[in-house]
């Protein structure tokens, strides 16, 4: 390509870039690119505003807490342990146990019970210990660190797989690159692009980098930003040994993911707006086929851009919390595949559907009356 | 030869009746929606569920076809109740989401893109026949995949199963039937509130589709960040689910309540219809 | 064939459009040559069409286009020697007409001030300099007509395809239109345009192109093109007193193939198929002492050729 053609294309991205970046239309893919981010940190703000609560209402040994026992009473714990955090108290009804002794066909009465209830939380400096009381005895109790970062780790995962790559940078990257040519055809503007005096694979490269450079620069800032938030409430040793060990490479990889991200579903978005003159059909089609992915062989799991970016990604995700058990057996996700053939596979998939949407724009006409 | 003084003189024939005339846009959009090939396409598509579930009802009530396969150990794990049709209204919900998608925004944003509303205004229409209208085609469109044939399948059970199971289930229809309207009044604002958000038919699609499958993402992210359960009450799909669940008698996920869940829909639909109503006007605005 | 020296002709070979079923044109054979060309043709029968598939816009699906030797297929080259005012209505939502008229010329490798130098060159020849910072989505429906003029012409081009560029101007900027369409013709240029006002294309082309469902119906100078249908009838207006008379009287003439009569009764319209034997015949009514007061052809402007030509077609 010549250099007139490599400036042309550079001027045409510029052009469209000041519409992907600052159009009223694109405000809603920036909301989605920080939603992970603005979530983080309120769970962040929450995390801190309790620490500092708790840390005001009294610090219970660790061994103190860890002495409960199922069965004791009430007035021992707190004999122990005088000063929980939190102390709630409650009462309802509850069937009896006694109800079904009247043997079969009988006509049940409904007798119930009036249960005393009460939930102390300790906390150790480090853990939050909930011991749940009825009537006055320890029936159970549950402690979870208030600062879990292999856990808060794990849920960015999560959110990152299920929510930013599937769902966000899916739309996002169907609201950015379909409007470049099934947009301007709506507008009735493409016309305009065509009686410019570049040929239009070089109209079509144009585009292309100003849709990614749009979306890059939104999801990627959107996945540090995100990444950030989850890390901001953590300190000290923990994040010295993060980021002298893993942190840097996990964070480069989910950066990269996000940006490959736009690679992939922008050029697929990007021919789609082309070839189709109802895109929604096939974007909602991917947007299955992405969704139920986990559930397919392996070998068809390998045909979705989601495989290949999960695959880059530093951490396994969980398998989503409100997938029924059943679901939950035929989930079998692919093994995943090596960063460095995900990378070059997606490429690969780009320069493909580049090259056939470099066909169809040589073939495209101006007909504004069907849209 | 007698001449006559002959100048304008209005109509005064009989006229059809309001609803007659309100009629005529859903047939005309009804006979448009009927021509695409996707549409029809999905319509039969979104029938092979409710088949499936007939055939299964079939059987549950015949259990002596199954008898090689072990048919009387197979009689719990057939049985038809509440937990069968929340199912089933649970698969149809998403055929639904879909057909509302496709067929949703075609009906007002075309009006915008080609500034029709003022030709739709300058009749004797108001802005809510307007709706009205719009909205008969997609609660008619959506009825034909959710509670006629989710009522067919009740009467089919009650009609194989005989009296004592109507006697003791009788509910369950009523919870298919509110159940599902319900489903199609949330749907249909939210399409006809796309449609009329966004004027090109393509974006509204997306926005049908995206105003699901985001939120139920969000609040997947909520309550997965934040560690609690509230976040379902973002997920319009998730939140008629618990209502259903709590219409059909099967124990509710855990998270809000059935009524928690039925104050924010509503509040919802408060919320749509009033963008609709702000987006609805025969006038254009050039900034 | 294009005479030495001169430019070479906006050439159709044989080109047939279809939009699935529906005709666009079928089998058009055309050279243009420089100057201002009209197509004129009822609405649908291909004008734009036309000029789309001689942009590139569309593309034929049989035949081979040339715009003075370049194929539109090859945008690169074409548009640098063509400027196209389509008939879609739009411009971008964020520009203003100057924006507008500039950002397309970024395209052609001109820097920052240079595009803006040379659509202000372009506003100022469609007088809307006043309004180059307005957005163009607020123009009046003139307005825009003009923008659209004035993005076709910013880079100079040798061949403008304008469609229908007069519809919505006011009188005063029709006429500076127009003067600006002789000015561009007068250099050398093709200046190919559409319009549905036949007394303007009448008295501003060069040459006609007629057109009906999507066929060439005739081509030419429209003194040349009447004169070449012969076996068309021509329309004469006879006024004279004794038009009854006169009208019995050529009704005998063997070439005379209708005459209709004046409500005053004091003019005729004769539709004759010889011109040579009408004014012969008119001479022997004179001679015979009837009072002719004035004989005018009604069929030498547009108008008439499209009515003979088109009207009983569309």
């Amino acid at each position: 390509m010549t250099k007139f053609r490599m400036r042309q294309a550079w001027t045409i991205a510029r052009l469209e870039m000041h519409r992907a970046f600052l159009s009223k239309r694109a405000f809603w893919v920036y909301l989605l690119a920080i939603l992970p981010a603005v979530i983080f940190i309120g769970h962040g703000i929450e995390m801190k505003v309790r620490e500092s609560r708790y840390h005001g209402r009294g610090v219970t040994p660790a061994e103190v807490v860890d002495s409960f026992t199922k069965g004791e009473n009430v007035e021992d714990v707190l004999k122990r342990a005088p000063k929980p955090v939190e102390d709630h108290e409650w009462s309802y009804r509850r069937p009896r146990d006694d109800e079904g002794d009247e043997g079969e066909g009988a006509k049940k009465p409904r007798v119930s019970e009036r249960i005393e209830g009460r939930s102390l939380t300790y906390f150790d400096g480090q853990r939050r210990v909930n011991v749940n009381f009825e009537n006055g005895v320890l029936i159970r109790q549950h402690s979870q660190n208030m600062k879990n970062f292999e856990e808060d780790r794990t849920v960015f995962a999560g959110v990152f797989q299920y929510f930013y790559l599937r769902l966000a940078i899916f739309f996002g990257c169907l609201g950015i690159f379909m409007n470049l040519f099934r947009g301007e055809m709506l507008d009735k503007t493409l016309h305009y692009w065509f009686l410019a005096p570049a040929r239009r694979e070089v109209l079509l490269l144009g585009k292309y980098l100003a849709g990614l450079v749009a979306a890059t620069v939104i999801f990627t800032s959107g996945a540090l930003l995100g990444f950030g938030a989850m890390l901001w409430p953590y300190s000290g040793a923990e994040m010295q040994a993060f980021w002298s060990g893993a942190g840097p490479a996990h964070m480069f990889w989910y950066a990269a993911a996000a940006a490959l991200g736009c690679v992939g579903y922008g050029s697929v978005f990007l021919a789609a707006g082309l070839l189709l003159r109802n895109p929604i059909i096939p974007a909602a089609v991917l947007l299955v086929w992405e969704s139920i992915n986990g559930f397919l062989p392996d070998l068809l799991q390998k045909l979705s851009i989601l495989h290949y970016l999960q695959s880059m990604c530093p951490v396994a995700a969980p398998i989503e919390s409100d997938t029924p058990a059943l679901l939950k057996l035929l989930l079998s996700p692919a093994a995943p595949t090596s960063r460095g053939f995900a990378v070059l596979g997606l490429l690969a998939v780009t320069m493909l559907v580049l090259w056939v949407a470099s066909s169809a724009v040589r073939r495209i006409e101006i007909n504004y009356g069907t849209e | 030869m007698a001449v006559y003084k002959r100048g304008y003189e209005r109509y005064d024939g009989p006229l059809t009746s309001h609803t007659t005339r309100l009629l005529a846009m859903p047939r005309f959009a009804w006979a448009r929606l009927m021509d695409q090939k996707l549409v029809v396409i999905l319509l039969a598509l979104s029938m092979l569920w409710p088949l499936l579930c007939g055939g299964f009802i079939y059987l549950a009530n015949h259990l002596s076809l199954l008898q090689g396969f072990g048919g009387k150990d197979l009689g719990k794990m057939v049985e038809i109740n509440g937990k069968f049709f929340l199912i089933f209204m649970n698969t149809q919900a998403v055929f639904s989401v879909l057909l509302a998608a496709l067929t949703g925004p075609g009906l007002i944003a075309p009006d915008l893109a080609n500034n029709a509303l003022p030709l739709y205004f300058s009749r004797p229409l108001t802005r809510l026949d307007y709706i009205g209208a719009r909205m008969a085609v997609l609660v008619a469109l959506l009825s034909m995949i959710t509670w006629i044939p989710g009522s067919v399948l009740f009467v089919m059970q009650s009609s194989m199963a005989g009296r004592t199971w109507f006697a003791a289930n009788w509910h369950l229809g009523g919870a298919i039937v509110g159940g599902f309207l319900l489903r199609i009044a949330l749907l249909s604002m939210v399409a006809l509130t796309c449609s009329a958000w966004v004027k090109w038919r393509i974006v509204a699609g997306a926005l049908v589709l995206g105003f699901f499958f985001i939120l139920a993402g969000v609040s997947q992210m909520i309550n997965a960040i934040l560690r609690v359960e509230f976040g379902s009450l973002f997920n319009p799909s998730r939140a008629m689910y618990i209502i259903w669940s709590a219409m059909l008698g099967v124990e509710a996920p855990s998270g809000p309540t059935a009524w928690e869940c039925v104050s924010v829909l509503a509040g919802l639909v408060v919320v749509l219809a009033m963008i609709l109503e702000r987006k609805l006007r025969p006038v254009e605005v050039i900034s | 064939m294009t005479a030495p020296g001169a430019a070479p002709d906006v050439v159709f070979e044989d080109v047939s459009k279809f939009y699935g079923e529906v005709l666009g044109v079928n089998k058009v054979t055309l050279h243009i040559p420089a100057g201002i060309t009209s197509l004129v043709g009822p609405n649908g029968s291909g004008k734009t069409t036309l000029m789309n598939l001689m942009t590139g816009l569309i593309h034929p699906d049989r035949g081979a286009i040339a715009v003075r030797g370049l194929s539109p297929r090859d945008p690169e080259s074409l548009m640098r020697i063509t400027g196209y005012a389509t008939q879609f209505d739009s411009a971008p939502r964020w520009a203003t007409g100057m924006d507008f008229v500039a950002t397309g010329l970024a395209l052609y490798g001109y820097n920052r001030a240079e595009s803006r130098e040379l659509a202000w060159k372009a506003l100022e020849q469609v007088s809307l300099t006043d309004a180059a910072d307005r957005k163009v989505a607020g123009y009046s429906k003139g307005m825009r007509q003009r923008v659209r003029l004035a993005q076709a012409i910013a880079h100079d081009p040798p061949v403008l395809v304008l469609d229908e560029p007069l519809n919505g101007l006011d009188p005063l900027v029709r006429a500076e239109t127009i003067d600006l369409f002789r000015h561009y013709a007068a250099q050398g240029r093709h200046v190919i345009l559409s319009s549905h006002v036949l007394q303007e294309v009448d008295v501003i082309s060069d040459q006609v192109i007629l057109i009906a469902n999507g066929m060439i119906v005739a081509e030419g100078e429209i003194r040349n093109v009447r004169d070449e249908m012969v076996e068309h009838p021509s329309q004469f207006i006879i006024r004279c007193r004794d038009a009854s008379r006169i009208a019995s009287l050529l009704f005998n003439e063997s070439h005379v193939t209708e005459i209709r009569m004046n409500d005053d009764r004091l003019g005729l319209l004769v539709m004759t198929r010889d011109r040579e034997e009408f004014s012969r015949a008119l001479t022997r009514v004179a001679v015979a002492g009837h009072v002719i007061d004035g004989v005018i052809p009604a069929d030498e402007n547009v108008d008439a050729l499209y009515e003979y030509l088109i009207g009983g077609r569309s």
